[in-house]
């Protein structure tokens, strides 16, 4: 049996580009939700004016 | 660029007074562009023939160049990065050493900041001091840092505290506390090499030099995505650097090591919070005041590099929009140049590299695979990965030789461009919209894993 290598490695090429390219858009989609649910920083809060003060810190004169 | 997320941290450098969209609105909006992008794409390529003939010939022309400037962009780039080395090779390490201020910003860095104050204090220089500046942490930062304070043998340690207000803030700082005529700013989690003061110095021989860019490597290489991170910092980033500085204008002074006159830093006002990427922003800035910028391959910079996928395409996502924002910021500069006459190119290149370049390379993925399962042109699509593949292992080949690196890197030159940079490609194009229709980013910050 004959291998025609040219079209083995052309299946391998196209299958390797469009998986990722999925994984790429699938992994960048996975990244905004991970970010989207991550706990709000400090900053952030900051500017949307809802910081949550527990204390003032104590600063001595 | 900055390899780390090190200091920036919890304060935000967008201007406040505009509120902020919610999370679920940003991800809604973020689903659009990517459903848009994909849908987009899929109608180019199902319906061409539509589009008439002079659009496939148009298609077949556009990336026909791209493939041709593709392989003379990485000859040229080989050419004088060969012709910098040969410069170098020339030069001896300059014998009277200027007193030099190394800044340390660190925000929630208690993994990594007694590695990275600890290789600072092996350094092969004679007259330096340390100035670290904690950027108001939450964790054991300061009490790490303030374990070095003091005196060790002639190196002076000098701990400062402040309130949380983002890297480049705390890096003037710093700067402001320093007395030295050459300033080095750095990542709380980069570690550099002991000769790499004594190198970088070298270059300020010249009086019109205001800049020099270190070297950066990665140190954790693990597992594949750390490898091709390696690979891309030798092959991709330093090659690049080597280039332009055979021209002295290199327009990426990289976080982790960036060595400057003090001159220089003060004459532009300092780093600027207004961007995602001070680095880069500061360069431009130091290029439009006329300063030469020179790279020196032996002042290495080892950083941790994001682990795994998610943290990478945070890390580039940031990148790629921070160099648009300064991009934005600077955009005088692209038509004229108060200084170098290099600088505009800098910038068109930056432009290219950023914008241009990722939808050229994505695009043009596609299309070899439409035309070999339309046509059956399989020869075609083999043909092209080829040349890529030979091209990048070329220039891996050669990176890795010059910086006497692992060889054994090499072989991640087979999966470089056709998997690792068509994803940050995808990355950097929806960033780039992101970025165009205006989402509100936040910088985070990465897990440390205390590699260094």
């Amino acid at each position: 049996m004959r291998f025609d290598w040219v079209n083995i490695l052309a299946t391998v090429i196209f299958v390797s580009i469009v998986v990722t390219l999925i994984l790429a858009v699938a992994s960048y989609f996975a990244y905004k939700v991970r970010e989207a649910r991550r706990p709000k920083t400090a900053a952030e809060l900051r500017q949307e004016g809802q910081v949550k003060v527990f204390f003032n810190e104590y600063k001595p004169k | 660029m900055s390899a780390n997320e090190n200091a920036p941290n919890e304060a935000e450098p967008k201007p406040i007074g505009k509120r902020p969209l919610r999370p679920t609105t940003q991800l809604i909006i973020s689903i659009a562009i990517i459903a848009l992008v994909v849908m987009a794409t899929f109608f180019l390529f199902r319906y061409p023939q539509r589009l008439g003939p002079i659009f496939i010939t148009a298609l077949v022309v556009t990336l026909a160049s791209f493939l041709l400037l593709l392989v003379l962009r990485h000859f040229i780039l080989i050419w004088f990065s060969y012709l910098h080395q040969r410069e170098l090779a020339c030069e001896d390490c300059e014998d009277v050493y200027p007193f030099v201020s190394i800044i340390v910003p660190a925000y929630n860095e208690a993994e990594v900041i007694h590695a990275s104050i600890s290789s600072l204090l092996e350094l092969r220089y004679p007259y330096y001091e340390i100035i670290a500046v904690d950027d108001g942490s939450t964790d054991d930062t300061h009490a790490r840092m303030r374990e070095f304070e003091g005196n060790h043998y002639g190196v002076r340690v000098s701990v400062y505290r402040k309130e949380n207000s983002g890297k480049a803030d705390t890096l003037n700082y710093g700067i402001h506390r320093s007395k030295a005529p050459i300033v080095i700013c750095m990542d709380s989690d980069s570690r550099l090499t002991p000769d790499a003061l004594r190198y970088a110095i070298r270059h300020f021989r010249d009086p019109n030099v205001g800049a020099v860019a270190g070297n950066v490597k990665v140190i954790n290489r693990h597992n594949i995505w750390t490898k091709l991170q390696a690979l891309e910092y030798i092959e991709g980033l330093n090659i690049v650097r080597k280039a332009q500085a055979f021209w002295r204008s290199v327009n990426v002074i990289p976080g982790p090591i960036g060595i400057f006159r003090r001159m220089a830093i003060e004459g532009t006002g300092g780093y600027d919070s207004d961007t995602f990427a001070e680095d880069f922003d500061m360069t431009v800035k130091i290029l439009a005041d006329g300063w030469k910028i020179h790279y020196e391959p032996k002042a290495v910079a080892y950083t941790e590099a994001p682990e795994e996928l998610l943290d990478i395409i945070k890390q580039r996502y940031r990148w790629s929009r921070g160099i648009l924002q300064a991009l934005r910021k600077q955009k005088h500069l692209l038509t004229r140049s108060s200084g170098n006459v290099t600088t505009p190119l800098s910038l068109w290149y930056m432009i290219f590299e950023g914008l241009v370049w990722p939808a050229m390379n994505i695009f043009s993925s596609l299309f070899f695979v439409w035309i070999a399962l339309i046509y059956g042109m399989t020869k075609l699509l083999v043909m092209w990965w080829l040349l890529l593949t030979i091209l990048d292992l070329l220039v891996a080949a050669h990176a890795i030789l010059m910086e006497r690196e692992d060889m054994g890197l090499a072989i991640y030159a087979v999966f470089y461009r056709i998997f690792y940079v068509l994803i940050i490609d995808v990355t950097k194009v929806f960033a780039t919209l992101e970025e165009l229709v205006g989402l509100d980013m936040s910088w985070g910050k990465l897990a440390r894993k205390g590699r260094i």
